[in-house]
């Protein structure tokens, strides 16, 4: 059978992509088999093979080519037909688009220019295909990479926190900064049941850096200095390890991760930037989170997943007026610049090649003529961008229908549209995680997935970006 | 309590012959299949957001975070411990008979009781979002006479303290604010909103009459008539010109609000069968035409724009019947939701409360109507009593609080397998609820039982080794964070230096806890705005107030120029700041009236040791303002434990 027939065959059965947790069975096939044999083999005499507790479902070959992940989300969901998967719409797409074939697309290089001259860098998925249309469920599913109202849904971690978590052994002890970064991201999707030193550091991007970093008293170093030791003493024999592990270590673990923050010049150097660096970045909000960005990874002090949000996308009216800033014309200009700059500034900075660049929104948009408010609705068919991270550039991965409507072409191994949770196994494995990871240590003892139905080998990743 | 439940079923039967058997078309062809939906429009599902993005953390992150503050706290002086005997439950009140009983039949022990200083802090951070002044404290826990703890009860209900914390609260949940995504209600609006509620607080005005008011409101001013404003936060954009976005909206806020369901949100756009299942069990057998019902009770209402002689500002007049003359209709295909239309010769949809399967009397004022079926309603008191439990009880009996599943609710008829009851004590729930409806809906006395209860004075400190599974059964006080505003007053309450903020619009006030609305205050930018948004208060629209910790509060705890500076010698010793007012005590004294100030308790042994340690080291004035600095980084201070 092929992969699309099975597909379709899973998601008949399971019309909710994943089924609630009373619903499973109580039983998974690894502990009945440890169990059923264990009368025979006296194996529970015999402790198991594992140490950790993590375990894989299958052994899979990762791609293990990048060292970190810039995750961009354009909240709101930006129009797919109007960007990355640009398809001209007589009488109704601006003449201001300009587009033109050039790397293999049509781009619109009215809109972009920059970005239609760094096509040779970039990769584009366009037989993306979202869950649902609605923003807040999509945006938290995007984040977790699962349905968030099913079986563990509620408590499961933001990729980002993942990440951490599996790289957290390679953390130096010099290394100061929070493993995940989420920038201009107060929503961010939290750490779940994780521990909450994998929680994004959230922070809005200001010339000046990190705010209140630092003690505000005439000689503030040094009476900080004294103070966070009283502090300690005060609480010190109160603050052992708790027998609780490691969710008890929640109160400390965010002390000591602000003090060690504070008067430490490599944060001031990573988030703090002059008036020209942001001006390269275009000037915004976006773009001096790109810009931070790259200076925190060019600081190499822990950071292994930055998370960006870009929100606004949501044009239900006036789509393609010029003269409001949050519609389209304008929001892509701000797009075009930031990005073209953190291409540039991660290739001259020498990351780029092991630095996974993914850009999507939560969903796409309507495609054909406009609706009566001048905007586009919400609408299943999107993309994915990828860049860095030993991903092949120019690459087009899938095709639409000549309205954008549909995937006629899926373009990848399992020759059907892709869903986030594929994109999710791309990051894994991208960064050498198994994606088929379960964990055993979520407070329902049911285990958790790293990317769900492993067992099923239902999601995998897009290994076509590589070749 | 289970008559409405078979009132439903039958009405949904009757429902599905009714319209099947004339038509000879299955009704739920109406609903639009929700993947392909393109009728989605901008932030109309923003009042599911609570549940999807599950504000709830599970029992046992509570749990776990609990157990590591109360090993951070340092151990009770043993004189004021008593022994933790499971009480014969026979004798006691509603909420102690139900706990205790649970916990018997588990097997779990409970912790030991609150000692009194606990008790003060805790009761009265809950119940006025304020600390314990050291006199008033020292005075309770030296006083002798037995019934001292209810006499503290009933002087904090009393208190102008209390109106401003459950201001606040109201504030929250009916969602008041200048703007939202979908509309203004202009600072006008939004402080007659706030005055409004204020004054029904602070007068006792009975729950019901409350929300009787807001639904069923004539106002034409929401400038001047502060009750008008809830009506005008159902405003979307969008909307077709026969207004049935305008009336979904109103129902879908009224059933989250009022009635603990989110899922009415849902059931406006699609029937609940495949798209509720495992989520609701109700929710599953639920339709668009039952939502439709609720929604015909807004059907006649105009929120009519008046221009406010201010360019840009308007305020908002409502009318019955004067702009909507017809029951709800199925006449369009625009909006935010999928179409709307007829049925055969069915082309408007007659107002039905769902679980009382009533509507209007004849000649009756729909929103009249209404409020009479919902106050009637006993989910009505249960809602409104598990929100309030929450916040004494730190995770309420249905959680997450907007997600009840009204066929889950009822002991004596259990949901089949694999459905389990949804409250962790269904009995105590419906009895709460029927005490609270019939004894007037007095939030007060709601206040007070829950208060009084020996469940809520036990300790959160737990003897032996403690099980995160019993959370629920409530064995020990489960810590929460402190609100952003309590953490502010608290500061400027116990430093002595209280600000002070003007506003143009409003009388000056010094306590954060008596903003009008979280987003924006004390100024639109400003330090002291950012210090209170690092602890995540909300925004009444999109974000809700969470409890979450984070790196940035633990920063601006320790460097925020709000806190260092009232850890300052000011003033005179008379009437200064704390730190100067203590500064001429001998060191013993002066590390007592510290903590008894701030952490509202006297310092062990080993915390008196470090802190008289360190006054005697370099520079006294710097050091005693270490001291204080040092306590408002401490755990117990952070959390009401």
């Amino acid at each position: 059978m092929s992969e699309r027939d099975r597909f379709a065959r899973y998601l008949k059965r399971h019309p909710h992509p994943h089924r609630p947790f009373y619903a499973r069975p109580a039983m998974s096939r690894r502990a009945f088999f440890r169990l059923g044999g264990a009368g025979v083999t006296a194996s529970f005499l015999i402790p198991p093979a594992w140490t950790g507790e993590v375990v894989p479902w299958a052994r899979v070959e990762t791609k293990n080519t990048a060292r970190q992940v810039i995750f961009i989300l354009l909240a709101g969901a930006i129009s797919q037909i109007d960007t990355f998967d640009f398809k001209l719409v007589e009488g109704v797409t601006p003449r201001e688009f300009e587009p033109v074939r050039t790397g293999g697309v049509v781009w619109p290089a009215g809109l972009m220019p920059k970005l239609g001259e760094r096509l040779n860098r970039i990769a584009i998925v366009r037989s993306m295909r979202a869950w649902a249309l609605q923003h807040s469920g999509m945006q938290t599913w995007v984040q977790i990479g699962r349905n968030p109202s099913a079986a563990l849904g509620e408590i499961a971690p933001n990729i980002g926190s993942i990440v951490a978590a599996e790289k957290e052994p390679e953390r130096l002890p010099s290394q100061v900064f929070p493993a995940f970064l989420a920038l201009n991201a107060q929503n961010a999707v939290g750490p779940g049941y994780l521990p909450s030193s994998f929680a994004p550091f959230r922070v809005e991007p200001t010339a000046g850096g990190l705010g209140y970093a630092s003690h505000p008293l005439a000689d503030g170093a040094s009476r900080f200095e004294f103070r966070y030791r009283l502090l300690g003493e005060l609480d010190g024999a109160l603050r052992a390890n708790s027998p609780l592990g490691r969710p008890a270590e929640e109160f400390e673990a965010y002390y000591e991760t602000a003090q060690r923050l504070m008067y430490n010049p490599a944060v001031e150097q990573a988030f703090s930037f002059s008036a020209e660096e942001s001006a390269r970045f275009g000037n915004s909000a976006f773009g001096n989170a790109c810009l931070v960005a790259a200076k925190v990874l060019r600081a190499n002090q822990g950071t292994r997943y930055i998370q960006i949000v870009f929100d606004g996308w949501d044009h239900h009216q006036d789509i393609y007026s010029t003269s409001n800033n949050g519609r389209l014309p304008r929001m892509a200009k701000v797009l075009d610049d930031a990005l073209s700059a953190l291409l540039d500034e991660l290739k001259a900075t020498g990351l780029f090649e092991e630095t996974l660049l993914v850009m999507t929104g939560e969903f796409g948009r309507t495609v054909g003529p406009l609706s009566p408010q001048a905007g586009r609705d919400h609408f299943l068919q999107h993309f994915v961008v990828f860049a860095g991270g030993g991903v092949k550039g120019g690459k087009i991965i899938g095709a639409t229908d000549p309205t954008g409507s549909i995937t006629i072409e899926p373009g990848w191994s399992r020759d059907r549209d892709a869903r986030i949770e594929d994109v999710e196994a791309t990051i894994y494995s991208a960064l050498g995680i198994n994606w088929t990871n379960v964990r055993y240590d979520d407070p329902f003892g049911r285990g958790f997935e790293y990317v769900p139905r492993s067992k099923d080998d239902i999601y995998g990743p897009i290994h076509e970006l590589w070749a | 309590m289970t008559a409405w439940a078979g009132s439903l079923r039958f009405t949904v039967r009757v429902l599905l012959v009714a319209l099947c058997l004339p038509l000879g078309n299955p009704w739920h062809a109406v609903a639009a299949d929700h993947a392909e939906c393109t009728y989605f429009g901008p932030n109309r599902e923003r009042f599911l957001q609570t549940g999807l993005r599950a504000i709830a953390r599970p029992a046992s992150q509570w749990s776990a975070a609990t157990e590591q503050v109360s090993r951070l706290r340092p151990k009770p002086s043993a004189g004021l411990r008593i022994a933790a005997a499971l009480p014969d439950w026979e004798k006691l009140d509603t909420i102690d008979r139900h706990l205790f009983q649970a916990m018997a039949e588990a097997g779990v022990r409970p912790a030991a009781k609150t000692d009194d200083f606990e008790f003060i802090r805790r009761v009265t951070l809950d119940l006025t979002g304020r600390v314990p002044t050291p006199e008033r404290l020292l005075a309770f826990v030296h006083d002798n006479s037995p019934d001292k703890r209810r006499r503290l009860v009933e002087e904090l209900l009393a208190s102008e303290a209390w109106v401003d914390k459950w201001t606040m609260f109201f504030g929250d949940l009916l969602k008041n604010n200048a703007r939202n995504a979908q509309v203004s209600r202009y600072p006008e609006g939004r402080n007659a909103f706030y005055r409004w509620i204020r004054a029904s607080l602070a007068a006792a005005k009975p729950y019901d009459r409350m929300v009787t008011e807001l639904i069923a409101t004539t106002g034409t001013n929401s400038f001047e008539q502060g009750e008008v404003n809830w009506l005008v936060g159902g405003i979307v954009m969008g909307s077709p010109r026969t207004g049935q976005d305008i009336f979904d909206q109103q129902a879908a806020n009224l059933a989250a609000t009022f009635l603990g369901l989110a899922h009415m949100d849902c059931l406006l756009c699609h029937d609940g069968r495949r798209r509720l299942n495992g989520l609701s069990l109700w929710g599953e057998s639920a339709t668009r035409w039952q939502a439709w019902e609720l929604a015909s009770f807004f059907s006649r209402t105009n929120l009519r724009a008046v221009n406010a002689g201010v360019p840009n500002r308007v305020y908002y007049a409502v009318e019955d019947n004067v702009r909507f003359r017809t029951d709800y209709p199925l006449n369009t295909e625009t909006g935010n939701r999928p179409p709307r239309q007829p049925f055969g010769s069915v082309a408007n949809v007659a107002p039905k409360y769902p679980f009382s399967g009533r509507g209007p009397r004849p000649g009756e004022n729909y929103r009249v109507a209404l409020a009479r079926e919902l106050t009637a309603d006993i989910q009505f008191a249960r809602a409104i009593v598990n929100y309030i439990w929450r916040e004494f009880f730190t995770i309420g009996l249905v959680e997450p609080p907007d997600q009840f599943d009204p066929a889950r609710l009822d002991p004596d008829r259990p949901p089949p397998e694999p459905w389990h009851l949804q409250p962790s004590h269904p009995r105590l729930l419906n009895e709460l609820a029927a005490e609270f409806a019939t004894g007037g809906f007095n939030l007060k006395d709601l206040m007070r039982k829950i208060v009084n209860s020996e469940a809520y004075q036990l300790s959160s400190r737990y003897e032996g080794e403690w099980n995160p599974e019993w959370a629920r059964l409530y064995a020990r006080k489960l810590v929460r964070r402190l609100w952003a505003e309590e953490i502010h007053d608290a500061i400027a309450q116990t430093s002595g230096l209280i600000p002070e903020y003007r506003f143009s619009d409003l009388d000056a006030r010094n306590w954060a806890m008596q903003f009008p609305e979280p987003a924006g205050f004390p100024a639109a930018r400003g330090a002291t705005t950012a210090f209170l948004d690092s602890f995540f208060r909300g925004n009444r629209d999109d974000q809700e107030r969470r409890g979450d910790g984070s790196v940035l509060q633990a920063l601006m705890l320790m460097n925020h120029p709000f806190v260092v500076t009232r850890c300052r010698i000011t003033g005179s010793a008379q009437s200064g700041s704390l730190a100067a007012r203590v500064f001429s005590y001998p060191d013993p004294q002066l590390v007592d009236a510290l903590f008894l100030t701030i952490l509202s308790r006297y310092p062990t042994a080993e915390e008196r040791r470090v802190a008289e340690a360190a006054l005697k080291t370099g520079d006294r004035r710097a050091r005693v303002e270490d001291n204080q600095w040092a306590l408002y980084n401490k755990v117990d201070f952070i959390f009401n434990h």
